[in-house]
């Protein structure tokens, strides 16, 4: 009944109006469900695939780099993070009124500038490029990541807030022993890519891996979810171990230093070796660098001349050649050789030796280096077989290092076997190009009865989370030569540092170290010829002879000076050695170890464990005992002379004493209050003050 | 406090409309609020995380809100809505205070608008209320001023002014949505009511001009407008959100990522409350689209049949008048979300966040069920009942009017206006 009323309700069609406003609804639908049929079904794809470029396109998230460590697991690459500051300009930008954004972008662009110490003109340019991306200033320090918080943030005194920076952590590559290992470490570049040494021969293990990520950023740039990742360490690059132990690496290079600054060399190379696993323990090169500002170096220091420069070793080689000369049975060790007076022809060229004689025994023949002697063993084992016996020492091929330009040497520089002249030559180590990681790995097969080890550089690679993901076990190349031959090379090498020897330098007191010295001539780059100036001072060896537990190469490059392998390269052996042998707790020969049952017995144990552990520290700086007026009563002590002394040494003297010492400063004793010769009672004070030695 | 009970009293008075509600009406609302509820944690959990460290934040809100709009729309459809008409004035009344109050300076700011007015801890957003007011004051006046509607001075002038006051109020938070909706129910409620066609075309011709010079004159909606109109070229400042709820909708595809799949969400700012289509598009796909076109179409075909039912010319008004705001509010608020239109602020009803509009839209269902309620046959004689004193004073009143109307039923509650007139 209703309807009849609403329709007959005088001329005013209320059924039809209604009618024409509900189409007009209906016909906004129809447009409404044509336009969403049009842009999810028909264009649905393309609207997706936009969606997903957006939120995945900024995900440059670097994983942190994994850290080097040393044997001991003392960090020698770290990775902090580091704020960056980057720019979303869009957001910056957003609701500002077209004709607004020149003068906003000045004035932000002012602000952002000030902050981080940048020119405004560019800032400017940034923000105008409207960019959702793009980075400010990399690595800033604290107090511009504060300054640009506060411009973010809050309302600062009448400046309006600056939207759309960000503020993150990015990986700053830190090496905490600074200039330790430089060359072998290398470098990582700003964009976190190994350039260099270890970083970069090991830069897929270190980086970590990005494209495992899968996270979400929103409009503002932070990162929201990351799928499956709960664990930020997760995304870590791995850990890498290295079998360098920092303490001797440091020796190494200490001494290195020490030697080509004496003797004004132009470079040089230690690589200290476990002979029986193959692990290098030290690799030091001269002239190094600081990783922490890679920058400021040369090309030149940055060269890991251990592993990538060849140079023709010398009489070192002549070990080897003995080696094989025994192995073949070419000589005999009893055997006595002529040597000619010095002076041998072979075909045009003649041989000449340092220490020109007549017969000597194959001992000798190391000892005091004779050149004829070898080129005679290298003779009659002829160029093949000399050639295959230096192959099987691991001459003339890369081990496979994971550092960068690793170089494999040459045995045959012309590409083609020996002639007599180079079989001659090569036999006491001329025209031959070696490493000097080859000759460390050469030495230690000798040191450990006679097999080549692969070098052990790294020892285990493990995820940020402690998963080892692998793990370096010693592996034998081959067998250079029979554990007879390389037991009878090492006493032979014995000779070499005792008595009329040439490497007397390198022993070291209470132990038998063999080695073997060599002093090769360079070839001048320019005439083509041997040059009279330039030298190759080289040592190696291991120690004790008889249980090797280090051996050693040492190369000095260009010393000028002195020339001479055993003047040069032999001290640097013996400091690394003993350092070493301390350092592995090997006793000198002569001494007995005390057993503890017997300290134990003692009267006083106390002091009986004092005495033998201050009788292990070696030599200790002799005690000034001064003349004073006054005598010394019961109970009264006359305070000894002990400048110059390390703190430790004083404050044990003193506590022995009996005064009690009060210690300002660090380093070496530099004044001692009340002065030395002055009677003081027992238990009184003494001042002791250190200064940094100079 | 009496003045109170006493109209609590009147209100919830029994009357012999006590037959069934539009109950595919009611179960559509109903479902669309529980809808709403799921939708709204589904596009507000991030940035409820974000910004509030609680991911059911927003969830929380919207489910009370929810409890709250259906006993609302419960109570609504109980209470017959001839006794709405003495509070007609006094709605329009509040409502309009509510939004100068908010104009000027009293409003929260948010979005750079003052659209929302703070009592305490609640936000209200007070167009919204004045949207139902409008409708509710212009059936009341249309019905009253029965043929004069045809007239210009009585006819169309008043309800323009009161109309223009309240769109005024709108724009100058800026609501531009609002007023549009305000500005188009007027329209529409005058032409049903019988406004003569001239007049109206004259006036929306000049409403056109005004509507223009003020987007023209406005620099911030001129630059939307050109915005919209170039969208890939503004994408990522001044259209930025209709280009990433236009990227919602397109990655929903046919079938759409799936329920608390989308991630766009992280992108579209407003994503729970205006834009909240854009995300539905994404999760659901056109498939879920076109399901909630078909619940508004529903909505709007049952509001209108309601309305072609209705008893009297009041009733046909606010039915009709509902159920177009709902329309066109869906029909705006998809189309702005789909950029066919230049972004305004407006709420898809029943579905986007906000206690001020799903408590207005629900109490607005409410009104139009009771309309949709039949008076039931054979009960016409209360009196034998007896219903306790008010109710036969009411109907005593009722029988009065009768004596001297010459429509008894189509004005039984006029009894009660008289009464609270004395």
């Amino acid at each position: 009944m209703n309807s009849a009323q609403l329709s007959g309700r005088g001329g005013r069609w209320v059924r039809m109006r209604m009618g024409l406003l509900c189409g007009f609804l209906a016909v906004g639908l129809g447009v409404l469900v044509a336009t969403s049929y049009q842009l999810m079904a028909s264009d649905g794809k393309a609207w997706r695939e936009l969606a997903e470029q957006q939120r995945q396109r900024r995900l440059h998230v670097v994983p942190k780099r994994g850290t080097i460590y040393d044997r001991n697991g003392s960090a020698l690459a770290i990775t902090v993070e580091v704020p960056s500051v980057s720019l979303d300009a869009v957001e910056l930008l957003r609701g500002v009124p077209g004709r607004d954004v020149p003068g906003v972008a000045r004035e932000a662009a002012n602000a952002i500038a000030e902050a981080l110490g940048l020119d405004p003109a560019v800032v400017e340019r940034r923000i105008l490029e409207k960019r959702r991306f793009a980075w400010l200033k990399r690595r800033i320090s604290e107090g511009e990541a504060v300054a640009i918080r506060a411009l973010s943030s809050t309302e600062s005194a009448g400046r309006r807030r600056v939207r759309g920076l960000l503020v993150e952590g990015e990986g700053q590559r830190f090496y905490p022993r600074r200039a330790l290992g430089g060359p072998l470490l290398g470098f990582v570049a700003p964009d976190g890519e190994g350039k260099d040494g270890l970083e970069l021969g090991l830069d897929d293990n270190l980086k970590g891996h990005v494209e495992l990520l899968r996270g979400l950023r929103d409009r503002s740039g932070r990162l929201l979810l990351a799928d499956g990742i709960q664990d930020e360490r997760a995304l870590a690059g791995h850990d890498v171990q290295l079998t360098i132990d920092q303490g001797i690496q440091f020796v190494a290079e200490r001494e290195l230093e020490a030697a080509v600054r004496i003797f004004e060399a132009s470079g040089g190379s230690v690589i200290v070796v476990d002979p029986f696993t193959g692990e290098l323990l030290a690799l030091a090169n001269w002239p190094g660098y600081n990783p922490n500002d890679y920058r400021t170096s040369a090309v030149e220091q940055r060269r890991n001349r251990s592993v990538s420069d060849t140079y023709e070793p010398g009489s070192s080689v002549k070990i080897f050649t003995l080696a094989v000369g025994l192995a073949h049975g070419a000589i005999a060790p009893t055997q006595r050789l002529y040597c000619e007076k010095g002076m041998m022809q072979v075909d045009n060229v003649t041989i000449r030796d340092t220490h020109p004689s007549e017969w000597l025994s194959v001992a000798d023949v190391l000892a005091i280096s004779s050149n004829i002697c070898a080129a005679k063993v290298g003779l009659s084992l002829g160029g093949a077989k000399l050639y295959e016996g230096f192959r099987r020492f691991g001459f003339g091929e890369a081990s496979g290092m994971p550092v960068p330009g690793e170089a494999s040497g040459t045995l045959r520089p012309r590409g083609r076997p020996w002639v007599q002249v180079e079989t001659a030559s090569a036999a006491f180590g001329q025209g031959i190009g070696v490493t000097n990681l080859q000759m460390a790995m050469g030495v230690a097969a000798l040191a450990n009865g006679g097999e080549l080890m692969e070098p052990i550089l790294v020892r285990r690679v493990a995820t940020a989370t402690g998963e080892v993901v692998r793990e370096a076990v010693p592996r034998v190349r081959r067998r250079a030569v029979s554990a007879r031959v390389a037991r009878t090379v090492a006493e032979l090498m014995v000779a070499v540092t005792e008595g009329e020897g040439t490497g007397t330098e390198a022993a070291i007191e209470g132990y038998r170290v063999a080695g073997k010295t060599a002093t090769a001539q360079k070839t001048d780059p320019r005439t083509g010829r041997y040059s009279l100036d330039d030298y190759i001072a080289s040592f190696v060896g291991f120690v004790p002879a008889e249980k090797p537990v280090v051996a050693i190469a040492v190369m000095v490059d260009s010393p000028r000076v002195d020339h001479a392998g055993g003047n040069v390269a032999a001290p640097i052996f013996r400091r690394v050695g003993a350092m070493a042998l301390t350092y592995y707790g090997l006793l000198p020969q002569g001494t007995k170890p005390t057993p503890v049952a017997d300290l134990a017995q003692a009267p006083d144990p106390a002091q009986a464990t004092y005495e033998v552990l201050r009788r292990s520290e070696g030599k200790k700086p002799p005690v000034q005992e001064v003349a004073g007026a006054g005598a010394v009563r019961e109970g009264q002590v006359r305070v000894p002379d002990m400048t110059g002394w390390p703190a430790r040494e004083a404050v044990r003297r003193a506590v022995e004493l009996g005064v009690t010492p009060e210690v300002q400063g660090t380093g070496l004793l530099s004044r001692q209050v009340p002065t030395p010769g002055t009677v003081v009672s027992k238990g009184e004070k003494l001042t002791l003050v250190f200064e940094p030695a100079t | 406090m009496n003045a109170l009970m006493r109209t609590f009293r009147v209100l919830l008075a029994r009357s012999d409309r006590t037959g069934p509600v539009d109950q595919g009406l009611a179960a559509v609302a109903v479902a669309l609020i529980g809808f709403g509820v799921v939708m709204v944690y589904s596009a507000s959990v991030i940035e409820a995380t974000i910004d509030f460290g609680d991911a059911q934040f927003y969830l929380k809100r919207q489910v009370l809100y929810a409890l709250g709009a259906l006993l609302l729309m419960g109570l609504f459809a109980r209470i017959d809505y001839h006794k709405l008409r003495p509070f007609t004035y006094g709605a329009l009344a509040v409502v309009t205070l509510l939004l100068t109050l908010s104009v000027l300076g009293f409003g929260h700011t948010g979005g750079g608008a003052a659209r929302w007015l703070a009592v305490g801890p609640v936000h209200i957003q007070p167009s919204e209320a004045a949207k139902l007011a409008l409708i509710i004051w212009l059936a009341y006046s249309l019905d009253k001023k029965q043929e004069q509607v045809k007239t210009f001075w009585i006819g169309v002038l008043p309800h323009l002014i009161i109309a223009g006051v309240m769109m005024l109020l709108c724009l100058k938070q800026p609501d531009f949505g609002g007023a549009v909706v305000l500005l188009a129910l007027t329209f529409t409620m005058l032409f049903v009511a019988g406004a003569r066609l001239h007049w109206l075309v004259l006036v929306s011709m000049g409403g056109s001009l005004a509507g223009y010079w003020l987007v023209r004159f406005r620099a911030y909606r001129w630059d939307r407008i050109m915005a919209w109109w170039d969208m890939g070229e503004h994408r990522q400042d001044l259209a930025y959100q209709p280009f990433q709820s236009v990227m919602s909708f397109g990655s929903g595809e046919l079938t759409g990522l799936g329920l608390g799949r989308g991630l766009q969400v992280l992108y579209l700012p407003e994503a729970h409350t205006d834009f909240i289509s854009a995300i539905i598009g994404e999760e659901l796909g056109f498939v879920g689209i076109l399901v909630l076109c078909t619940a508004y179409l529903l909505i709007v075909a049952r509001g209108v049949r309601i309305a072609l039912r209705a008893e009297d010319d009041y009733g046909s008004h606010i039915a009709f008048g509902i159920s177009v705001l709902f329309g066109l509010q869906a029909l705006l608020n998809m189309g702005v979300a789909m950029s066919i239109l230049p972004t305004k602020g407006l709420t898809l009803p029943f579905v986007s966040y906000g206690g001020s509009s799903l408590l207005v839209s629900a109490v607005a269902m409410g009104i139009l069920l009771n309309v949709s309620r039949g008076r039931e046959t054979g009960k016409g004689n209360s009196r034998a009942r007896g219903r306790g004193p008010e109710a036969s004073a009411t109907v005593v009143t009722a029988a009065g009017f009768a004596v001297s109307r010459p429509r008894p039923c189509r004005d039984p509650m006029g009894g009660a206006v008289a009464e609270e007139a004395t």
